[in-house]
Order: structure tokens, then C-alpha cells, then sequence
């Protein structure tokens, strides 16, 4: 049986204390596997941003646990875990995130530079990167040059710097025009093919999420898949 | 470059684009740079007259002192001379006698008891005093005195204390006392007063270089062994000497309020960038930067400011402090006092001291902003950033 690359088991997550806490969700599981591209979708504030945090290791859950390639998050301490974003884990936001102060390409070689690889060589990977979304020479731009569709573009550019195991995308294309909108979906599934790693997207829109390999759909109640390997 | 380094320069070489970041900044940088340099000046004031009472003291003072262990006669002068010779840069030599007695006018209405030494600046008959004794006696330049021994000798009518007419030539400010005389007359006087022939107290030694004074005296007492005891001018006016580095030391810490007041801005202006930057952290962590690289950031952007801020402050400090001495732009009546122009001067030491302080307030600055950088949580950041 193939290992998953996101295994989520029994996640709990709750903000505030006491009587003000809100459960955003409990007892929710979710298995990914090596090589899928799957949706997750819902409606507003069910908690698709959160779960992609918590798969993602940038927040911990109340209770349950996760696993990237088989490692557990909650068994790794705060540098360990940054190391992990770093190696397997790509992230593209719904607003960019670029940093205003840094050109395109220097943005997308920060994970090369957060990872120790030296200006130089970070700075010729970059151009390729960008190169490969489409911003060939677009690299010395700041983001406040840039339009919409360029940014985002750029955004998943960084997010695939280190060649990471799993890209996690939060509403990336919720921001975009429909054209553009198509365009980093295009881009992601194309990537997706090229590096065989594992793409999770939250979106709302039901047209994209319907070509991806499978569907999470989230509400109130909990998570199920539609049309993939194995129900949760 | 470190990556933090370098996000930390793009945050201050951008802020022009934020007005409000960068007139904070600006402020911060500023007010180090007004602190350093008012400090500086203080400093290079007070080191400037301090110089000017040193050269003073090191003019009026023998530079080195051996003086017998114990007894009023050194037991080998001859010894003792030939120890000094070897230290080599010496500007003279000279035997002295010293001893205790009385000072008193004319008519031995007042008497003070006094320290005296022989000085071969003065004939005999001649005497220098301190205003210490020549204000109770009411002694000045041209006055008679009469210095009178603390011994007695045999005349035709019966005991009676010996003593010596002196005609005063000059009277030093100051009290005196300590291991400074508050007399200063010939040797035969001296000797006349100490009831020795030959035999000397001590021998008085100017160096070319004053500043050697305390390395030379510790060779010299080290070759001499317990058989003398060896002072320089400054054990000579500890009085004096403490005063003066009190002195400065009390300056320091007082002006140095206002780099620490200065380091406090930079606090806020760190602060305010944290907060400013708080969605770039929470990216930065998402693409997993650590949160020591995180602080690494604000300890680099504390280091920035109070690198820019000192050497700002240093500059203009050194830079006025030369100027004010070089061009005597503060000038003093000098039938009043002692120079014609306020003197500044400037020591290494004192520019790196003010340099490491003002810079270590810079990065302690830096310390609460760095820590809270560091505890920023990525999915916190960014959703309270959106």
C-alpha cells in the first residue's frame, strides 16, 4: 500500500479559550497520496484555510496529528519543522504574499536563500523558475509592477523553488479574472505532471475543483471525497 | 551577505517608498547620532582640560619618586640612582631632602605644620608654597616666612628650634598634601630643616615620557626590592587624579542618558517594523526561515541603525571637537584663565568607549522587537494581516 504524502488524522482545531472558543472542526482525517492533485471545497469559513495550515505545518492542531512522507509534525520541534516547509513543502497564497521590497526574482529564490544556497546560484534558479511560469524577464520587476495574474504567477514560482513534495494552494485563484484565473490553473496542473508531487487546492470555484483527481468537500458536519482513492 | 542581513538593509534602503517607517527610522538614526556626538563633545571637553591640568601637574611634579622604606634617609642612593639610569628614558635626576615641620610668618604669630622638599628650581632663601598655607598666613609673592624643623639645637642660651628665613617666590594653587609637598625650597634649607649633611631622602626623576611614569615605577620597585618605595605623580595627587576620572566618569554615564534615550526610539521604531512586517514574517516562516532567523532580521536592523546612527554621531563629534581646538572657535580671557581658548581633546580610547556603548544600547535596543519576531506564529501573521 502506497504511503500517503499528507496523512491528517483525527484533527481538532478550535480559536479562542473558553466561553468565547469557536470549533472550526473536530475528528476531521484526510489521506493524500504521492502524485495527486485533489480540490478542497466548501463554503466560506467551514475551515479550508485552516486545515491547508495545519497539513501544511504552519499551525498545529488541538488534538490529531499529521504526517508529510510519513514524518509527524507534532513529533518535530519549531526548527525542525521550518526545515520541513522548507525541503517539502511548497505554499502559494490567495493575495500573493510577494515582499513589496524584493524584485520577482529575488522573492522566488528566498526559500533557495532560507535553505542555504548561496545568492548566485539561487538568483540563476529563480530565472529559470520564472522562465518556466511565464515571467521570463519579468524577473527584476517589484511586485507593485506587476498585474494581478503576473504576481500570482510569480507566487507559484516561489512555491515550487525547492521542487517540494506537496504544493498547497489556498484559493489561488480567487483573486483573478476568469483568463488568469485559468491560466495558474493551467500552470499548476502542468507543473503537478512535471514533478509528480502532490498538489492540495482550496477553492470555491466548482469548475476547477471538478478537474482535479479528487474532491474534499467540507462542511459543518466533516470532510468526504468524491471520485478518489479512498473515502474519509 | 546573510539573508537576514540582507532583508534587513532592503527594509531601511526602502522605507523611502513608506513615509511613516522611514521618518521613524530617520528619527532613530538621528537622535543616536545627536547622542554619540553630544557625548563625544563632552567628552573631548572635558578630556581637554583635564589634559591641560595633567601637563600642569606633570610640569610641576617629579615624575617618579624614591623614597627610603622607612626612615627619612634612602640607605643606598648611589643604588638607586644607577637602577633609575637603567630605565632609560629619563629627562633628569635629581637628589632631594624632605621632612616636616612649620610654616610660620615672620613675626610667629601663625604657624602651620607643613610638609617640605627640596627643589633644585630654587635658591636658597627662596620658597615655593601652596595657597593652602599661604592663605592662613597671609602670605604671597615677596612675603617672610619662616620654615622652622621639628628638631632643636644647642645654642648658648639653651635649646631652641631650628629654623630658616624664606622669602616666597611663588604660591601653587591647589592644597597640597598627600605625596605633594606644601613647601618647595633649596637643599641646603632642606637640609638645614632635616639635620642631614649628606644623606638625601629620595631622588626625584623627570622622564621624557610621563605616561611611562606607572610601567617604570614597577620595573624600578621590582629592582629596588623592599629597600625603597618608588611613587609616580600620580600616586603624588591621588587626591587630584581620583577627581578627575570621577570626573569624567560621572560626564560619561550622564550624557550617555541621552544614547540611552535614543536606543529607547530605536525600540519603538523596531517595534513598529515588526508589526509593519508582520505579514513578510509570517511568509517568511511559511517558506521556513526559523524563528532565529526571524530575530536575526531585527538584530541585523538594530545593528544597521546603531552602526549609521554612531558613526554619524562620531563623525560630527570628532569632527566639531577638532575644529572648536584647531581654530580656538571658544575663546577664553587668558588674564583670567589659565589658556586662551576652551580646550577639546580627543583620545582613542574615549572614541571607542563612546563607540562601543552607543552601538551595545543599539543592539540591546534591538533585544524585545527580535525576541517578538521571532515568536511570530506564520498562519497568525498571515491571517491577521489579510
Amino acid at each position: 500500500m502506497t504511503e500517503p504524502a499528507v496523512r491528517a488524522v483525527a484533527l481538532s482545531k478550535s480559536y479562542g479559550a473558553g466561553a468565547a472558543a469557536v470549533r472550526v472542526f473536530e475528528g476531521l482525517s484526510i489521506d493524500v497520496l504521492p502524485g495527486e492533485f485533489v480540490a478542497v471545497v466548501g463554503p466560506s469559513g467551514c475551515g479550508k484555510s485552516t486545515l491547508l495550515h495545519l497539513l501544511a505545518g504552519i499551525d498545529s492542531p488541538d488534538s490529531g496529528f499529521v504526517e508529510i512522507d510519513g514524518q509527524r509534525l507534532s513529533s518535530l520541534g519549531a526548527r525542525e519543522r521550518a526545515k520541513l516547509r522548507n525541503e517539502k513543502i511548497g505554499f502559494v497564497f490567495q493575495f500573493h504574499h510577494l515582499l513589496p521590497e524584493f524584485t520577482a526574482a529575488e522573492n522566488v529564490a528566498l526559500p533557495l536563500r532560507i535553505g542555504s544556497m548561496n545568492r548566485a546560484e539561487a538568483g540563476r534558479r529563480a530565472d529559470e523558475i520564472l522562465a518556466r511560469v511565464g515571467l521570463a524577464g519579468r524577473g527584476s520587476h517589484l511586485p507593485g509592477e506587476m498585474s494581478g495574474g503576473e504576481l500570482q504567477r510569480a507566487a507559484v514560482g516561489r512555491a515550487i523553488a525547492r521542487r517540494p513534495r506537496v504544493l498547497f494552494a489556498d484559493e489561488p485563484t480567487g483573486n483573478l479574472d476568469h483568463d488568469n484565473a485559468e491560466r495558474v490553473f493551467a500552470l499548476l496542473r502542468e507543473i503537478h505532471g512535471e514533478s509528480g508531487g502532490s498538489v492540495i487546492l482550496v477553492t470555491h470555484d466548482r469548475d476547477l475543483a471538478s478537474r482535479c483527481d479528487k474532491i474534499f468537500t467540507m462542511s459543518p458536519q466533516g470532510i468526504e471525497s468524491i471520485g478518489g482513492n479512498r473515502d474519509v | 551577505m546573510p539573508l537576514e542581513l540582507a532583508i534587513a538593509w532592503r527594509y531601511l534602503a526602502s522605507s523611502r517608498r513608506r513615509a511613516h517607517v522611514a521618518l521613524v527610522s530617520a528619527i532613530s538614526v538621528g537622535g543616536l547620532a545627536v547622542g554619540v556626538a553630544a557625548l563625544v563633545l563632552s567628552i573631548a571637553l572635558l578630556t581637554g582640560f583635564q589634559d591641560r591640568i595633567r601637563e600642569r601637574l606633570a610640569r610641576d611634579t617629579p615624575h617618579l619618586l624614591v623614597g627610603p622604606a622607612s626612615g627619612a634617609f634612602l640607605a643606598d642612593p648611589a643604588g638607586a640612582a644607577r637602577a633609575l639610569a637603567r630605565l632609560g628614558g629619563l629627562e633628569s635626576v635629581t637628589s632631594f631632602v624632605e621632612g616636616r615641620g612649620w610654616l610660620a610668618d615672620a613675626e610667629y604669630r601663625t604657624a602651620l605644620p607643613v610638609k617640605f622638599r627640596s627643589s633644585v628650581a630654587i635658591v636658597r632663601g627662596e620658597a615655593s608654597v601652596t595657597s593652602a598655607v599661604a592663605g592662613p598666613l597671609g602670605a604671597g609673592r615677596g612675603t617672610s616666612v619662616r620654615a622652622v624643623a621639628n628638631r632643636s639645637e644647642l645654642t648658648p642660651l639653651g635649646a631652641a628650634p631650628v629654623s630658616v628665613p624664606l622669602r616666597i617666590t611663588r604660591v601653587l594653587a591647589g592644597p597640597g598634601g598627600g605625596g605633594s609637598p606644601e613647601i618647595e625650597l633649596s637643599l641646603e634649607d632642606a637640609r638645614a630643616l632635616a639635620g642631614s649633611a649628606d644623606a638625601i631622602s629620595g631622588l626625584a626623576a623627570r622622564l621624557r615620557s610621563p605616561g611611562s611614569a606607572a610601567a617604570d615605577a614597577s620595573r624600578l620597585a621590582a629592582e629596588l626590592g623592599d629597600q625603597a618605595v618608588v611613587r609616580t605623580w600620580i600616586d603624588l595627587n591621588p587626591g587630584l587624579t581620583f577627581a578627575l576620572r570621577m570626573e569624567k566618569a560621572l560626564i560619561f554615564v550622564t550624557v550617555f542618558l541621552i544614547v540611552v534615550v535614543a536606543a529607547l526610539n530605536v525600540v519603538s521604531d523596531l517595534a513598529l517594523l515588526v508589526v509593519e512586517k508582520r505579514r513578510d514574517l509570517g511568509v517568511l516562516s511559511t517558506l521556513g526561515a526559523a524563528g532565529g532567523s526571524l530575530s536575526k532580521i531585527y538584530w541585523w536592523l538594530g545593528g544597521t541603525i546603531g552602526l549609521f546612527g554612531t558613526a554619524a554621531g562620531a563623525g560630527i563629534g570628532a569632527g566639531l571637537s577638532w575644529a572648536l581646538d584647531r581654530f580656538a572657535l571658544v575663546p577664553l580671557p587668558a588674564d583670567v584663565y589659565l589658556m586662551s581658548h576652551v580646550p577639546f581633546a580627543l583620545h582613542a580610547r574615549d572614541l571607542a568607549l563612546v563607540v562601543g556603548f552607543s552601538l551595545s544600547a543599539a543592539m540591546a535596543a534591538a533585544i524585545l522587537p527580535a525576541r517578538a519576531a521571532g515568536r511570530v506564529g506564520p498562519s497568525e501573521a498571515l491571517r491577521l494581516s489579510r
